[in-house]
């Protein structure tokens, strides 16, 4: 009898639940009639356009735009190369090391699988970008372990110094073959632009992510703001996309810089030792400080 | 074949009388898991007097489709009579098409990996899908494929008060005229053959 009842009782609540969908519930009629009116947000409007057309013209000059600078700048100024014979500074813990490599797998899931959603015609459609679309949910949950612990640990040697503009100027002094003291503490401007994109910029990616992929519920928060859940949905899709071509163009610069520009450098990433040289040329102020400290 | 009809559905809010019969024939004969409404009856202004009006709503096989155009694997396809399609083979369930669908036409059934959306499901105006025609896939995919056969939609076709309609733009539209003009008018107050077994008084 308690058993028939606790069925009854999950048969209606689940029921229940179907009825009040925030999406084709009560919530449709106010939607249809809202869409494109004056006063509307014209969330559906605006993502019809840029998905229609600019985020995949985005996401080709990313793919292709980047990788081509980087090749002419290969080419022409050439990697920085370091001499790897004196002394092996240790600038990345244990902890350090496992948790941007537990980013960094997400992340080589993520960004190639994105783009293959983005350009799923080309891919063909059908049962492969499918699975894409599933790695790219399941990978998520990788980078959300990582994502909290990446930020409180380098959340103080990355916040901004007069360095980072200084660094700017001179765009890191990519542009030249000399070796000068480049302004920089332990992360240069350029990996501080790379590390906030990536762990705020990523945090907001994985909550509209996750919006697009639960979908159909209700937060009483987004509610309270006046938004329906499909203009979240909308807003949520456009975030996502905009946000996508900004970490995909800084993740390509990362993999640039660590495998290619600055020969060896990913090394420091694998034993957790720089070399004393790079640290000397690329982050003067920190190995000044280093110096201080007696630790060169 | 330059002047292909285009086919459409106009509900009648005049003669709605919110019977949901529309959707309950769709989902029977198409056989649609639980959940899944390709067509749904909307009341608007509910519980006021003189404005409350109920419709019958489901894709409306727009002319410049925003579904068809946001969708990254481009599984749309719209044939030459308008109706709108897709393939649900190509089809990944990423949703854009709901997002820029204005009237929430398109629905997703969670059945892929982990609770993940599985291919998308609307209205095909009863006329099935990419795959061969009334082949025993193509049902068991898209549903029924009426079109084929030169019958009516099931929805527009059970509706018994005849306030869905469906098919060429031009002759909806032309019946829809017809019935404006004739609101108020002809009302017989007597039956047809009064006047002629009884005379005029």
């Amino acid at each position: 009898m308690k058993r028939k009842m606790i069925i009854i009782f999950l048969a209606l609540t689940t029921a229940a639940f179907a009825a009040d969908s925030a999406i084709y519930g009560e919530e449709l009629i106010t939607n249809i009639l809202g869409y494109g009116k004056e006063g509307s947000l014209h969330l559906g409007q605006w993502f019809t356009v840029l998905q229609g057309k600019y985020f995949s013209i985005g996401f080709l000059v990313v793919a292709l735009g980047i990788p081509a600078v980087f090749l002419i700048h290969y080419l022409i100024i050439g990697p920085k190369v370091f001499s790897h014979d004196r002394k092996k500074i240790p600038v990345f813990t244990i902890f350090h090391r496992v948790i941007h490599w537990i980013a960094g797998v997400s992340f080589l899931v993520l960004v190639p699988t994105g783009f293959i959603m983005v350009f799923g015609t080309t891919f063909g459609g059908g049962e492969f970008v499918r699975i894409c679309k599933d790695l790219h949910a399941l990978s998520t949950v990788l980078f959300c372990i990582a994502v909290v612990p990446m930020l409180i640990m380098w959340f103080k040697e990355m916040l901004p110094t007069m360095d980072d503009v200084k660094w700017m100027m001179i765009l890191g002094g990519y542009l030249s073959k000399v070796k000068r003291p480049i302004p920089a503490g332990k992360f240069n401007a350029g990996q501080k632009m790379w590390f906030w994109v990536c762990t705020f910029g990523g945090i907001l990616m994985i909550l509209t992510g996750a919006v697009m992929f639960f979908q159909d519920f209700e937060l009483a928060i987004i509610k309270s703001m006046g938004l329906t859940q499909i203009d979240f949905l909308r807003l949520s899709a456009i975030v996502h996309n905009i946000l996508g071509m900004a970490v995909a163009a800084l993740f390509f610069t990362h993999i640039y810089m660590s495998m290619f520009a600055i020969k060896g450098a990913i090394h420091s990433m694998i034993t957790g030792d720089k070399e004393e040289e790079e640290i000397e040329i690329l982050h003067s102020t920190y190995y000044k400080e280093l110096k201080k400290q007696n630790k060169v | 074949m330059s002047e292909m009809s285009r086919l459409k559905f106009y509900c009648d809010e005049g003669r709605c009388i919110e019977c949901d019969g529309c959707s309950i024939a769709c989902a029977e004969a198409h056989e649609l898991p639980a959940g899944i409404n390709r067509r749904k009856v909307i009341t608007l202004n509910e519980g006021k007097e003189g404005l409350e009006y109920s419709l019958s709503i489901a894709c409306m096989h727009c002319n410049d489709a925003p579904c068809e155009q946001v969708c990254p694997v481009d599984c749309f396809y719209i044939r030459e009579d308008g109706i709108v399609l897709h393939d649900k083979e190509t089809c990944i369930g990423c949703a854009y098409c709901l997002y820029a669908c204005p009237f929430g036409a398109p629905q997703f059934p969670r059945e892929g990996a982990f609770g993940a959306k599985g291919a998308m499901d609307k209205c095909t105006m009863c006329a099935g899908g990419p795959l061969e025609t009334n082949s025993e896939k193509e049902r068991h995919i898209y549903g029924q494929n009426r079109i084929s056969e030169g019958r009516v939609p099931v929805c527009a076709a059970m509706c018994s008060t005849k306030a869905l309609l469906v098919g060429d733009a031009q002759e909806v539209s032309a019946i829809y005229r017809e019935r404006v003009l004739a609101r108020g008018h002809g009302v017989q107050t007597s039956p047809m053959t009064w006047s002629r077994a009884y005379g005029a008084k």
